[in-house]
């Protein structure tokens, strides 16, 4: 999950190293297949529909998977090496894959094999007790919990995973935290200088005696228990922490724990034998261990992966979807078929609309009516490339509701007739649109869709392309000159405040900030301020949606575009291969290898 | 002879020094910011700070430059990775390890490639031009000929998929390509690495085929391969003591070249068969503005090549007796 795509991209670059920068986010590398892609792998989303577990579902071990059986070694394929193994440094997606084997939070996602997922305790009994108006949250460890090394996990090393996240070696972690505990915003550092010198962060109690660690927040975060679920607030032992040098040899806690890694080259996981299922409702870890191959194109991954020849035949691909040149292979071929899975993204693709600029409603609704999603969709790979959006939120949000204010879903090939009348009626006809995107094959290909599109439906269309590697950077200056501009987000957890807030929040519009829309309504302020504070989760849902909607209908200050859909291949003895719905990746610890 | 070398040995420490700072400069001159990567998601101006300071790129560009010169001999002392002892390249910003232990660690996959594909495509070669030189304008010419300009015409990431889909997936003939150190098993080693061999000396092969043929074609019409036949020396020692001596020369300069280059990594060989080998790294470091990373692949690249410049210089004059050391 990425809570920036400015980032995300930066991210997406490291781990394609070398390829396209922004080719990695689009549907053609994700499940594209040059719009010939035979229609097989669509399916109707729902969404992951995440609740609240409680503690029985938070206890261990996790359920059994039919026909699964220990022993073994999976093997994971992958172009990149992880780039951090220190909790605290891990934020971007394809190093949570991973960790996910290693580390352990205090809460954690119960996956069940349809991908539907619970907010469960990990280290912790439950999903925690908030109280005092959603400020103060306590959690209790389990019993059992212990390091690789068999020494025993205490709530002091949990606390030690926050506290640590403040030394100066440590820059890449998230630091929603950080920032709840000392409501200090961005400058949440200089509230404390980390735990090296003795010193705790007074806003961190634990209960040695009770097992208890209790947060005392600057302001209500009603589902600060979400926040907690990411890496970045993994627990790592007080006596254990080699500090910078824990990032390359971190002290596992998870079920299974580091044999060997050389950098870009290899990795060998075996079992740690201090990890109690008991204690674990997450994981199932049937095979004995893993062993990664770094450096491999996701091309000859892919090729392999099919073929399943030797050890490949136990191989998965670790973060890499089936590239867009395998995808009608795979999907054309019933027996290849069987052998994948495959899920949407978090986040959603989608247009923002200058609203600086378009400051006509009608204009806006116009430019949503004409936008021709049908044929960017084609370009992308096809149907099998993702469900065509119609809202902010994606199907992954905990309340998401699908609704279609503007018959995108009937018309997904653009409503030229329909613009054309409410630009008549704003008296805008051939008003110039600005449309900037970043260059890459596939964004210059959707370009000229859109071009046409905006032309049929009366607009005189102007086209930017913009050096990818400074989209962002030019898109989040509020002086730009663009009135239209692609674009698209991820959460960090399935709560519609991470979405709503960052895209459509007043305040965060400025240079550098993601409110590109730069849409200012007070009406949606309040709304975001009074949903963000509504404590039950599911009762939250429902009031984001409809704000959603609402924003949808009276502001229009983006083209919803797609949930975009990855596709994963695996090899012929692998079994309970599925998609990881957090991450987009292969969830290795359900895998095991077949008899 | 010792003269030359120590007067060529400097020049190359000149040569390397203006690469090393060419790369410094140029690396600055594009506008992008290593600490952006290293920064994370959530990048705040204070963290950006905080991350130039622990990658020791806060200072201004000509302070670097010094510091990364000083820590080839001294070593240096980085605040956020610890100590990395001279000779020291810098620590990657990438992977967080030295320099050196990470080229150290490359070397031997592109050094195996490159000395397996070198036997291969000198022997093939050599042996193949000179046959075409004997039977030039006959039938065994032409075939030779005509296949060298087709296999030279022919790209590694087209070969090396073709032969990697029939020699491995199809017939289960070969291994697939990866690599195995020589001193663990060296069968595996050669196992491991004969499919890229193969590719890379085909395309070689070609090259130095023809440029044979047309070295032994010209040396046999020289005057001297004339006069020793005229003096009624036997057709063997003509061609192998007079006209093929004559013929080394420049083939072995470019041979010197050609195994200089690719030992500072074969980047496409090594993309194709997804061997980690310098060229690689070299891609990696490129594309994630690892600037220590580049600078060390970049001097052993230039490194190889400019020592074997020397070596090709030295041993020419013990070929060819009309070039003497000065």
């Amino acid at each position: 999950m990425s809570l920036s795509r400015r980032n995300f991209v930066i991210a997406t670059s490291v781990a394609a190293a070398g390829s396209t920068l922004l080719s990695a986010c689009s549907s053609g590398n994700a499940g594209g297949g040059g719009g010939k892609t035979p229609n097989a792998g669509a399916t109707e989303y729902t969404g992951a529909k995440v609740t609240i577990g409680t503690a029985e579902d938070s206890t261990g071990p996790a359920p059994e998977i039919p026909g699964a059986k220990k022993g073994g070694t999976i093997h994971g394929l992958a172009p990149d090496d992880f780039s951090h193994l220190d909790p605290q440094r891990i934020y971007y997606a394809y190093n949570s894959t991973v960790a996910l084997l290693l580390h352990r939070c205090l809460t954690g996602y119960k996956i069940d094999s349809s991908g539907k997922q619970k907010l469960v305790g990990d280290l912790a009994t439950d999903t925690g007790t908030a109280s005092d108006d959603n400020k103060t949250w306590t959690f209790t460890l389990k019993e059992g919990l212990k390091w690789e090394d068999g020494s025993e996990l205490t709530v002091e090393d949990v606390r030690h995973g926050f506290e640590r996240s403040w030394a100066t070696f440590i820059t890449e972690g998230a630091d929603y935290a950080q920032r709840a505990l000392t409501g200090k915003g961005g400058k949440w550092r200089d509230a404390y200088e980390g735990p090296y010198d003795g010193k705790h962060l007074d806003a961190i109690v634990i209960d040695k005696a009770k097992r208890t660690i209790t947060f005392k927040l600057a302001e209500p975060k009603p589902d600060f228990n979400f926040t907690l679920a990411m890496h970045s607030y993994a627990a790592v032992p007080v006596k254990l922490d080699t500090k910078e040098k824990y990032d390359k040899k971190p002290v596992a806690c998870g079920p299974y724990k580091i044999k060997a890694h050389t950098t870009d080259k290899s990795m060998v996981l075996v079992r740690n034998k201090h990890w109690d299922p008991k204690t674990d409702s997450i994981r199932n870890a049937y095979p004995d261990g893993f062993e990664f191959r770094f450096g491999v194109e996701t091309l000859d991954s892919t090729d392999r992966i099919i073929a399943s020849q030797g050890t490949d035949a136990y191989a998965v691909s670790i973060y890499k979807g089936v590239p867009a040149e395998r995808i009608q292979k795979v999907l054309s071929d019933p027996e290849l078929k069987k052998r994948t899975f495959n899920g949407l993204l978090t986040g959603t693709y989608f247009y923002w609309i200058n609203t600086k600029r378009v400051t006509d409603l009608k204009v806006r609704q116009a430019l949503i009516h004409a936008w021709p999603l049908q044929q960017i969709r084609q370009i992308y790979g096809g149907p099998s490339s993702g469900e065509i959006a119609t809202s902010v939120l994606s199907p992954d949000i905990i309340g998401y509701e699908k609704f279609d204010v503007y018959g995108k879903l009937k018309k997904p090939q653009g409503d030229p007739e329909a613009a054309k009348k409410l630009l008549k009626e704003a008296g805008k006809e051939g008003q110039k649109i600005v449309y900037a995107f970043p260059q890459d094959p596939t964004y210059n290909k959707t370009k000229v869709v859109i071009e046409n599109a905006l032309k049929a439906a009366g607009f005189t269309p102007v086209i930017k392309p913009i050096d990818s590697t400074s989209y962002y950077d030019q898109v989040q200056q509020i002086d730009n000159s663009f009135d239209v501009m692609w674009g698209g987000w991820s959460p960090d957890w399935p709560t519609a405040y991470t979405m709503i807030q960052p895209l459509l929040d007043g305040d965060a519009i400025g240079n550098g900030k993601n409110n590109v829309s730069q849409t200012d309504v007070d009406w949606i302020d309040e709304g975001i301020k009074k949903n963000a504070v509504i404590p039950d989760q599911e009762e939250a849902g429902k009031a984001w949606a409809a704000l959603d909607k609402r924003i949808m209908e009276e502001v229009a200050p983006m083209i919803p575009e797609m949930y975009q859909r990855r596709f994963y291949v695996y090899g012929d003895k692998v079994g309970g291969a599925q998609f990881d719905p957090n991450f987009s990746a292969t969830l290795l610890y359900k895998t095991f290898v077949k008899a | 002879m010792f003269r030359f070398l120590v007067r060529r040995t400097l020049g190359a420490a000149v040569i390397l020094l203006i690469i090393s700072a060419l790369v410094f400069v140029l690396f600055y001159a594009a506008p992008r910011d290593p600490a952006r990567i290293a920064c994370g998601k959530v990048c705040t101006p204070e963290t950006l700070e905080l991350v130039r300071k622990n990658l020791g790129i806060a200072d201004p560009l000509p302070v670097q430059y010094w510091e990364w010169l000083k820590g080839l001999f001294v070593g240096r002392d980085y605040t956020s990775f610890g100590r990395c002892d001279a000779p020291c390249l810098g620590y990657s910003f990438q992977n967080r390890e030295p320099v050196l232990d990470t080229i150290l660690d490359r070397f031997p996959t592109t050094l195996s490639l490159a000395i397996g594909s070198s036997v291969v495509y000198l022997i093939f070669g050599i042996g193949t031009g000179m046959l075409a030189a004997v039977k030039q304008g006959k039938a065994l010419d032409k075939i030779a000929s005509s296949a060298s300009l087709i296999a030279s015409s022919m790209q590694i990431y087209v070969v090396g998929v073709l032969a990697t889909y029939l020699l491995v997936d199809q017939w289960h003939l070969l291994d697939r390509a990866n690599y195995t150190p020589f001193t663990d098993n060296p069968a595996q080693w050669a196992q491991g690495l004969l499919v890229p061999w193969l590719v890379l000396s085909l395309i070689w092969t070609a090259n130095y085929t023809r440029m044979t043929r047309s070295q032994m074609v010209e040396a046999l019409s020289e005057d001297y391969v004339r006069t020793a036949r005229a003096k009624g020396l036997s057709r063997r020692t003509v061609f192998f003591r007079f006209a093929w001596r004559g013929a080394m020369g420049p083939i072995i300069t470019i041979f010197g070249l050609d195994l200089g280059m690719l030992l500072g990594g074969a980047i496409i060989t090594e993309s194709t068969f997804s061997l980690q080998g310098l060229g690689m790294l070299s891609v990696k470091a490129v594309s994630t503005n690892d600037l220590p990373m580049l600078l060390g692949v970049v001097l052993v690249a230039a490194g190889a090549i400019v020592v074997f410049n020397i070596i090709v210089d030295a041993v020419y004059a013990l070929i060819d007796p009309r070039v003497r050391l000065a």
